[in-house]
């Protein structure tokens, strides 16, 4: 039997269902504060590669043992495709530090070289950023906040972020699949949460100077 | 008809009065606001009376929906500031055309104002200006009911060659233009009414007992004017007097309106040019996503980093822009607050004196009436 590796293709339950788009009062969980990653605990990209090549292969030979009992490996495509995924997934979970500000309808979640994820649950209901280039769409499963990302081709980029019952620690898992791959790809990150120490200057953004900072109150 | 006197400037309030109010003698008259401005349409050829005209601050057009807010790139901070700010822009264009009486942008809509401009933000984004525009004289002829489009010039760059002036000034003048032409369809002596109108409108608010017989309301919510108060009329004298009195608070708003313009006007083209360039940028990244599909084969690294590339730039282009209206608020919030907590203490001296003078008045309505 095939192996349902594809989280799109495995159920025709979407990502992100009704249920998780909605929820009643305060957010499920608090994820806010800066979040610094720990690299004791987490995947390492090329062991997780070498697990879906395996898994690849055994369901490529399942198949064809189905069909043919032909015992040969995955094909260079399918490999190519995953390790295609892989090096995607391993640049989106590079940022060191991710910065979480939530308010009573927002949560955005600010990552080093790209751009923040952001949810709106306005009055309650999930509200996707559309546009031609991609479309994002968040959800609570439980108290799991889930980002689904659909780009065109096929392509999908979804995170799961938990926070721990001390709600010292969270982690992230990112799965990107493609219609082109025939198995996604799932890395597992991890961070610990840390007081951001306050600046020796108080700065602020400014449209005509630009960046304005002073040891004392700004005062514009 | 008798001619009312007509406190057409604060030139013509007691100075006692206004000394023993302590009020700042700031009014910007109609004379002082056109002198020296040039006139940039064509006069009326007849000697008309020149109404005075309130621009109320604009309604700022953000949807009651927040989760729309993201969809119209509408940021209600922003368009707040605006709000305030757009209607002295028009009220200087007014003013320069040297026919109107007085042009003064007040807080609140005053439904006795001669002529009433009243507006909706629409839109705007840096390259188009879309303001509702509705004009309405105290007796509630509308004027003007209409949507004005303008698409930006840059004050620095490139100027209009029709206009020669910056930013949305062409838009400006359409409606200066449109209230010109409105207003010639109206003899002078149906404009006298309007200011006769006005000024019973005004005084029926305060002493309704006195005043409200002299009007009528149609079924259209039209005012028709029935007669008029005898000329030595005290109660009028008294409301007339009254009203200069509170022109002078509406001239103190005004120039702080004013203050205001000058205060951000730089720092708002500022923002204006900054959203102009994200609107073509984001119209440049559209063709160059249409025009650079990868070559690379379906499902490699670079054709779906490309995918995830395209979708990073345009999220960060977005917030770059969220920043930069935070940064536009960081820089002019300071001044916009003061200002509105200035305003919200004249408003608040003047709705104070309000209750008092309509106590005071009906009180003396019933002494002298018996």
């Amino acid at each position: 039997m095939l192996l349902c590796l594809s989280i799109a293709a495995c159920s025709a339950q979407p990502v992100i269902n009704d249920e998780m788009m909605h929820i009643e009062g305060a957010m499920p969980a608090d994820l806010s504060g800066s979040w610094q990653r720990n690299y004791l605990r987490g995947d390492e990209v090329n062991a997780v590669l070498y697990r879906a090549y395996y898994q690849l292969g055994r369901s490529s030979r399942d198949l064809r043992y189905a069909r043919s009992r032909d015992t040969s490996p995955a094909s260079s495509k399918d490999m190519a495709s995953v390790l295609a995924l892989a090096r995607l997934a391993d640049l989106i979970t590079r940022p060191d530090v991710l910065t979480i500000s939530q308010t009573e309808y927002e949560l955005s979640v600010a990552r080093e070289d790209d751009y923040a994820i952001f949810c709106a649950f306005y009055d309650g209901l999930a509200k996707a950023t559309d546009s031609d280039y991609g479309t994002e769409l968040c959800g609570w499963d439980g108290s799991h906040l889930v980002s689904h990302l659909v780009l065109p081709d096929g392509l999908e980029v979804i995170h799961r972020f938990t926070v721990s019952e001390d709600g010292d620690e969270l982690r992230v898992v990112t799965t990107v699949s493609s219609s082109a791959s025939p198995v996604p790809f799932t890395l597992q990150r991890f961070y610990t949460k840390f007081e951001r120490l306050p600046g020796e200057f108080n700065c602020i953004e400014t449209l005509s100077m630009k960046r304005v900072c002073s040891t004392g109150e700004i005062v514009p | 008809m008798k001619k009312f006197i007509d406190e057409r400037s604060t030139r013509s309030v007691p100075l006692v009065v206004i000394l023993l109010l302590g009020i700042p003698l700031q009014g910007a008259t109609a004379e002082s606001l056109a002198s020296g401005a040039d006139a940039i349409f064509a006069k009326d050829a007849r000697n008309v009376p020149a109404l005075n005209i309130s621009i109320a601050v604009f309604d700022p057009g953000v949807p009651t929906d927040q989760s729309l807010h993201r969809d119209l790139e509408v940021i209600p901070r922003i368009r707040e500031i605006e709000a305030m700010f757009l209607p002295f822009v028009l009220r200087e264009t007014l003013a320069r055309t040297n026919e109107w009486g007085a042009v003064r942008v007040v807080p609140e809509p005053d439904i006795s104002a001669e002529l009433l401009l009243s507006g909706t933000i629409v839109r705007s984004d840096g390259e188009i200006l879309e303001l509702e525009i509705r004009a309405v004289d105290a007796s509630g002829r509308v004027w003007l009911d209409k949507t004005f489009a303008g698409v930006a010039t840059d004050s620095y760059a490139q100027h209009d060659d029709e206009s020669g002036v910056p930013g949305y000034q062409m838009l400006y003048d359409q409606i200066a233009e449109d209230l010109l032409l409105a207003r010639a369809g109206s003899n002078n002596e149906s404009l006298e009414d309007i200011a006769d109108i006005s000024l019973l409108r005004y005084a029926s608010q305060l002493a309704p007992s006195a005043f409200s017989h002299y009007l009528n309301e149609t079924a259209d919510g039209t005012f028709l004017l029935d007669r008029l108060p005898a000329e030595n009329d005290p109660m009028l004298g008294r409301i007339e007097r009254i009203r200069a009195v509170e022109y002078v608070i509406t001239d103190a708003v005004d120039t702080k309106f004013q203050e205001l313009n000058a205060e951000i006007a730089s720092t708002y083209d500022l923002w204006r040019q900054y959203r102009r360039k994200f609107v073509e940028y984001r119209m440049q990244d559209a063709e160059w996503a249409q025009e650079t599909k990868p070559d690379a084969p379906r499902g490699s690294y670079e054709s779906i980093k490309s995918l995830y590339d395209n979708y990073r730039w345009h999220r960060i282009s977005a917030q770059v822009r969220d920043n930069l209206a935070v940064a536009f608020d960081n820089e002019v919030g300071p001044t916009v607050e003061a200002m509105e907590v200035r305003i919200a203490e004249l408003e608040g001296w003047v709705d104070q004196q309000y209750a008092e003078w309509n106590r005071l008045l009906e009180e003396l309505f019933e002494i002298e009436t018996g």
